[in-house]
């Protein structure tokens, strides 16, 4: 008897998502298991601002309910950490010391906030919003109509900028290189952006003027509980200190596995690593862009989601290549307003 | 055996003497259902005479007894009594002594009630040392049930249920006892009731568990073998010499079962089932026992 | 403010100190003002790795059943604790070890069987013991400083609990489990929580005249037995009575109490009847073999007419059978386990405030009506613990002998003298000119043998007749009805520890609108026949659901009325699934309702 493949996913995202879903009507017959850090089921990272709406039910975030796994067979291994990818053996280890054998894996990690080497010293005095769990605890601390400084700028930042905004909080950015990440807006589009932003009321505040940050302390009592002081002495304050420097892929439990990394893990166009068992997709990788001659990173919801159905697909013997279908420009609408293709999702 | 006498009895004379000394008093009105002959009279006799003696009145003794002959026994004396269950005499005198210290209590039985049936308590009763007294009636013979074979009848021994003979081997129920721990072991003989009496009462005096063995005749079911006539010519008492608190000379002496001796085999002084369970009562922090204070209430 | 009904089970393997931690929760609970009910499982075996469940279920209100699915799970042993993932429910919590010691292969952790709707909470429960303990001895207490600080717990009734249980150690071994409570408190309460487990308000008691205690039926038993001046105990080693001897053997002798360990059942109850003979309040506790033994010395009791206490533990059966679980299959045993017409009292408590009541009652009816009582639990209600009330002055009487007296003496004492009330004056060794011998043969009123017909016929009327009195014995529930009154479209008719779940599964059906009541039977013998006919004429179809394979109580119930009863058997070894139960209870109404159709039709037309 041909013993079922064990086709392992890590991360529980939209790409590992997808990725399941599609292994299990390739391959009925298979072992899917999804590895995940998180104790939620798949919900969408999309819908988190939605939290200061007054949508604090996690159930309500769920894209599957529970039932939708046991009706796929997918096992899912909630709370579990990689820490050892082993591909001679084709074998993980799981935090808790269990071992896990694959017949091909695929990591879709994705990525995590991106922290400057200068404020790594003040992430205890920072929030970040990546998970239900971290969205809920921002809302906890913040005071009605509270003020969020938001470090960076990413577009992930400015989403939750506008929706904030839209709840009766203050938001102030305090702009830099990351700035509309991933976008990459530069010279005279970059103030018309910029520009925008004003009207859409984000206060912005020009951090490399004031030669960055020199610090970020607590504030004192009866004042708001932040405070930030720039190299050129400037203080702002605010009630909450948020980082949106961009996404850094989550690939340092892939070291020692034979797959290559260079920032994330290298994978041709049809998304297979340099070990011929192990996938990546998603925001952790880069893909060869032939055109280019270079590894290069795809954001975007559509983009995650059409990677890890392809990855499947060539888990499963398939050989199609990814292609982007993202629109990757910044723009304003009619009425002016910042508007991303990376905010557009299913 | 003993002297006859050559002088009349006047049947006054004797009530008159009966009366007197007080042993009726321990008598009921019912009258003993036993054969003519039977060995167990005497000891019957025995058992009044040793209370009246030891001045233990009626009202404060208890007989318990199991089932046969000799567990009759309760019927015909005129004390608390409690005729019980085949081979259960000893538990529930356990019981009745543990309920009210005050009490004596004396256990009966034959040699099918406490050595087939009941043979399983015997040891404990023994080594727990509770302070009650056992008599057993010794026949050989099971003779309420018409004469079947019992633990102590003779190898070769013919009866309803070993039609071809006995060829299971006779207990030792004195070297039995005496390696249980009984702190009190003797033996005596029906045909002997002067000597069985002096017996009796020395075994109901001891403070602890007294065990007596009674070589005691069944004249309707056993004409061949322990009868009078037999019985009379092999018992012989105890040598002077013997040290009774020689536990081993006890145990060889009791090893004679062809010439058996009649007398005190063993005899020790050691605390009883109530001492330790008083002590118990103090270890705990308890006060002094209550159980027999109020049990009698 | 929401009611409290969480159930927790804690699971692990001997020697984690399971039992230990499930004990510390349920105590702490109760101090805290809950209701409890818990049961434990362990394994037969002394030593080894046995599987250990610790089940404790915490409600505002007291309940008497366990729930099929418990709202958490703590594991201390993943391998034990893995068949038992399934029984968490839906947004449940499953809390485990997160830093084992060596590595294990894919499946031998927990975390690969909890399913999606379940909620994991993995922690390095060891390695903040060895920090705290340095060792791994106070796993348990970690994971229950996680749990309580997890589900919102106050801290400080678990601090006292932990202070008791190590009462009597050195004071270092306290604070250190204290300490690595809280440090499992600490991060229980910084966890961010998905699950909707909670517990809400205690509410505390008014009853001044109480005490508010938790205890299991054994405990509850030795309670009562204390309560009404034991003076004497006899008792043979089984599982699961033998901790009523134990507990007695430590509480009896400060009170001047004598006990025993005799060497075999036959010799517990014959010192006990003849402890009871001298006049002694005596009882003895055995399980169904025991019981076996004690059967020709019950027997004596009856036609002797003496007191006796006798509790029974009921466990899986026949012979040795299944020592360690639960059953109710010595009802047949209990009932009518006597050569000849044996009758006597049997009483079968449904919870642990009821096991106390029994205890002490039992005494006052031996004595009043001079027969062995048997109570019978069995090991889930000998084991289970639930939250009592336990009265502070004793509700039972010292003695309730009734004593011959001066004139009853008088001209030739009758110790079976034909009375009024059936119950002779009872002559106690020791008592001036009261001398007579009793006997396992039949006997007229003196006591002496007798086998004459009338004598016979006379006197089995009176052992019999006697025992109707008890029916009517004050201040204990003989029978009693719950739930929907008038008629009912099913009436669950149950007994012992199993009528719990009888409540529950009552309670249950009446919110699926399902018109049921419940009505326990706490005398088994003499059966309550008027209450029982009455309950049977309101309920369209009776359901007798128990824990034996026969159906012994729906076949004495039949018997004894004439009426059929639809009988609901299982023998799994654990208490009754009420799920399992709401199923026949569902169909059952079904009957009922399509009876009632079946009539009005009838009816229309005969009236067309």
């Amino acid at each position: 008897m041909v013993q079922p493949k064990h086709h392992v996913i890590i991360g529980s995202g939209i790409t590992g998502t997808q990725a399941a879903i599609t292994l299990r009507e390739r391959d009925p017959k298979s072992r899917i298991t999804i590895i995940t850090m998180s104790t939620l089921l798949f919900y969408n990272r999309y819908d988190l601002p939605d939290v200061f709406r007054g949508r604090t039910d996690w159930q309500s975030f769920l894209v599957y309910p529970p039932s939708f796994y046991e009706e796929l067979n997918i096992k899912l291994r909630r709370g579990s950490r990689v820490v050892n990818v082993d591909s001679t053996r084709k074998e993980i280890t799981l935090g808790h010391k269990e071992t896990i054998r694959y017949d091909t894996l695929l990591v879709s990690s994705g990525g995590r906030g991106y922290l400057p080497e200068e404020l790594v010293d003040f992430r205890s005095l920072m929030h970040n919003f990546a998970t239900f769990e971290a969205a809920m605890n921002v809302k906890k601390i913040l005071p009605e109509n509270g003020k969020v400084i938001m470090l960076g700028g990413d577009m992930l930042g400015l989403d939750l900028a506008r929706n904030l905004i839209q709840c009766g909080y203050t938001v102030t950015v305090i702009t830099g290189e990351h700035t509309f990440w991933p976008h990459t807006v530069e010279g005279n589009e970059r103030k018309t952006f910029m520009k925008a932003l004003e009207s859409m009321k984000v206060e912005t505040f020009d951090g490399d003027k004031a030669e960055g940050i020199a610090s970020i302390e607590e504030g004192k009592k009866g004042k708001p509980a932040r405070k930030i002081i720039f190299k050129d002495d400037t203080v702002l304050e605010g009630d909450v200190v948020m980082p949106f420097f961009g996404l850094a892929p989550a690939v340092e439990f892939m070291i020692g596995s034979d797959a290559d990394i260079e920032r994330g893990l290298l994978v041709n166009p049809e998304l297979r690593t340099t070990n011929e068992h192990i996938f990546a997709a998603g925001d952790v990788c880069q893909i060869w862009d032939k055109k280019d001659k270079s590894y290069k990173f795809f954001y975007g919801w559509k983009n995650v989601r059409a990677m890890g159905e392809v990855a499947a697909k060539n888990m499963t013997g398939d050989n199609t290549a990814f292609v982007t279908t993202q629109d990757e420009k910044l723009r304003l609408d009619k009425k002016g307003q910042i508007n991303s293709p990376f905010w557009e999702y299913d | 055996m003993g002297n006859i006498s050559t002088k009349p009895v006047y049947l006054e004379d004797k009530l008159a003497e009966i009366k007197s000394d007080g042993k009726l008093e321990y008598r009921s009105k019912a009258l003993p259902t036993w054969c003519p002959g039977c060995g167990y009279f005497s000891i019957s006799e025995g058992v009044t005479s040793a209370l009246n003696n030891l001045a233990i009145k009626p009202k404060d003794t208890v007989v318990v007894s199991g089932i046969g002959c000799s567990s009759r026994f309760p019927f015909f004396v005129n004390t608390y009594g409690f005729h019980t269950l085949h081979g259960r005499t000893l538990p529930v005198a356990t019981g009745v002594k543990t309920a009210n210290d005050d009490l004596t209590v004396i256990a009966v039985g034959g040699d099918g009630d406490g050595f087939a049936i009941g043979g399983g308590h015997l040891s404990h009763v023994a080594r727990r040392n509770v302070n009650i007294t056992y008599i057993l009636f010794d026949n050989g013979i099971y003779g309420l049930t018409k004469g079947q074979t019992s633990p102590t009848s003779s190898l070769g021994f013919t009866t309803s249920t070993t039609p071809y003979e006995n060829h299971d081997r006779p207990l030792n129920p004195l070297m039995m006892m005496l390696s249980f721990g009984s702190s009190w072991v003797g033996q005596g003989y029906a045909g002997d009731p002067g000597h069985l009496g002096e017996m009796i009462e020395q075994a109901i005096a001891h403070r602890g568990f007294s065990y007596l063995h009674i070589l005691s005749p069944c004249v309707t079911f056993d004409k061949t073998d322990k009868t009078y006539g037999n019985l009379n010519m092999q018992v012989k008492p105890i040598p002077d010499d013997h040290d009774s608190s020689d536990l081993m000379a006890a145990i060889a002496m009791a090893q004679n079962v062809h010439k058996p001796p009649l007398g005190l085999y063993y005899k020790e002084d050691r605390p009883t089932l109530a001492d330790g369970l008083d002590e118990i009562t103090q270890q705990s922090g308890g006060g002094k026992n209550v159980v027999t204070a109020k049990a009698a209430e | 403010m929401k009611n409290t009904d969480i159930q927790i089970s804690i699971c692990g393997s001997a020697g984690d100190g399971t039992i230990a931690a499930g004990d510390i929760l349920k105590r702490a609970l109760a101090k805290g003002g809950f209701k409890v009910i818990a049961f434990d499982v362990y394994p037969p075996e002394i030593r080894g790795f046995g599987k250990c469940i610790s089940r404790v279920r915490v409600t505002t209100e007291q309940v008497y059943s366990l729930k099929h699915h418990s709202d958490v799970l703590v594991s201390l042993d993943d391998s034990h604790a893995i068949p038992h993932v399934g029984e968490v429910r839906d947004s449940g919590a499953v809390i485990y070890e997160d830093t084992p010691i060596s590595g294990v292969l894919e499946g031998s952790h927990i975390s690969a069987h909890i399913s999606p709707g379940q909620i994991p909470y993995g922690l390095p429960v060891r390695e903040i013991s060895e920090k705290e303990t340095s060792g791994n001895r106070s796993r348990n207490i970690v994971a229950l400083g996680y749990l309580a600080g997890l589900i919102g717990m106050e801290p400080e009734i678990f601090h006292e609990t932990i202070a008791d249980k190590f009462r009597g150690k050195a004071i270092k071994i306290t604070d250190m489990n204290v300490a690595a409570f809280d440090k499992g408190y600490a991060l229980g309460q910084k966890t961010f929580k998905l699950d909707d487990v909670t517990v809400g308000k205690a509410k505390k008691s008014r009853n001044k005249d109480a005490t508010i205690t938790m205890m299991n039926g054994n405990a509850a038993v030795v309670q009562g037995c204390m309560d009404a001046h034991i003076k004497t105990f006899f008792g043979y080693p089984i599982t699961p009575a033998t901790t009523i001897m134990e507990k007695l053997a430590t509480e009896m002798p400060k009170v001047g109490g004598r006990l025993l360990q005799t060497e075999d059942e036959i010799s517990a109850i014959a010192a006990t009847i003849g402890a009871g003979y001298a006049g002694s309040r005596c009882a003895t506790a055995t399980s169904g073999p025991g019981l076996a033994l004690m059967a020709e010395m019950l027997g004596l009791g009856v036609v002797a007419e003496l007191p006796s206490v006798i509790f029974v533990s009921q466990r899986g059966g026949p012979s040795t059978g299944l020592p360690t679980k639960t059953e109710q299959s010595d009802l047949n045993l209990a009932v009518y386990g006597r050569g000849g017409d044996g009758q006597i009292i049997v009483l079968a408590p449904t919870n642990v405030e009821g096991c106390y009541k029994c205890a002490g009652k039992a005494f006052e009816m031996a004595e009043q009506y001079q027969t062995p009582v048997i109570v019978l639990l069995d090991l889930y209600l000998s084991n289970r613990f639930e939250t009592v009330e336990l009265p502070k002055q004793s509700p039972f009487t010292k003695t309730s002998n009734k004593a011959a007296k001066k004139k009853d003496l008088e001209g030739g004492y009758k110790r079976y003298a034909f009375t009024k009330d059936l119950a002779s004056p009872r002559a106690l060794p020791g008592q001036e000119n009261g001398m007579h011998t009793i006997t396992g043969l039949e006997h007229n009123e003196l006591g002496r043998p007798s086998d004459q017909p009338r004598m016979h016929e006379d006197m089995s009327a009176k052992r019999h007749n006697k025992l109707l009195a008890a029916l009517s014995h004050h201040d204990i529930t003989i029978e009693k009805r719950f739930g929907d009154e008038g008629d009912v479209d099913v009436g669950i008719l149950g007994w012992g520890s199993n009528f719990g779940e009888c409540l529950e599964a009552m309670f249950k059906a009446r919110e699926e609108g399902i018109r049921c009541s419940a009505m326990k039977v706490v005398m088994l013998s003499p059966l309550p026949l008027g209450p029982i006919n009455d309950f049977m004429d309101a309920s369209g179809e009776v359901f007798v659901p128990e824990l034996n394979y026969e159906g012994q109580f729906a076949n004495l119930i039949q018997g004894a009325t004439a009426r059929s009863v639809h009988s609901y058997t299982r023998v799994p070894g654990s208490p009754m699934r009420v799920e399992d139960m709401l199923v026949e209870i569902r169909r059952l109404a079904k009957i009922k309702k399509a009876k009632k159709i079946g009539k009005t039709k009838k009816a229309k037309k005969k009236a067309a």
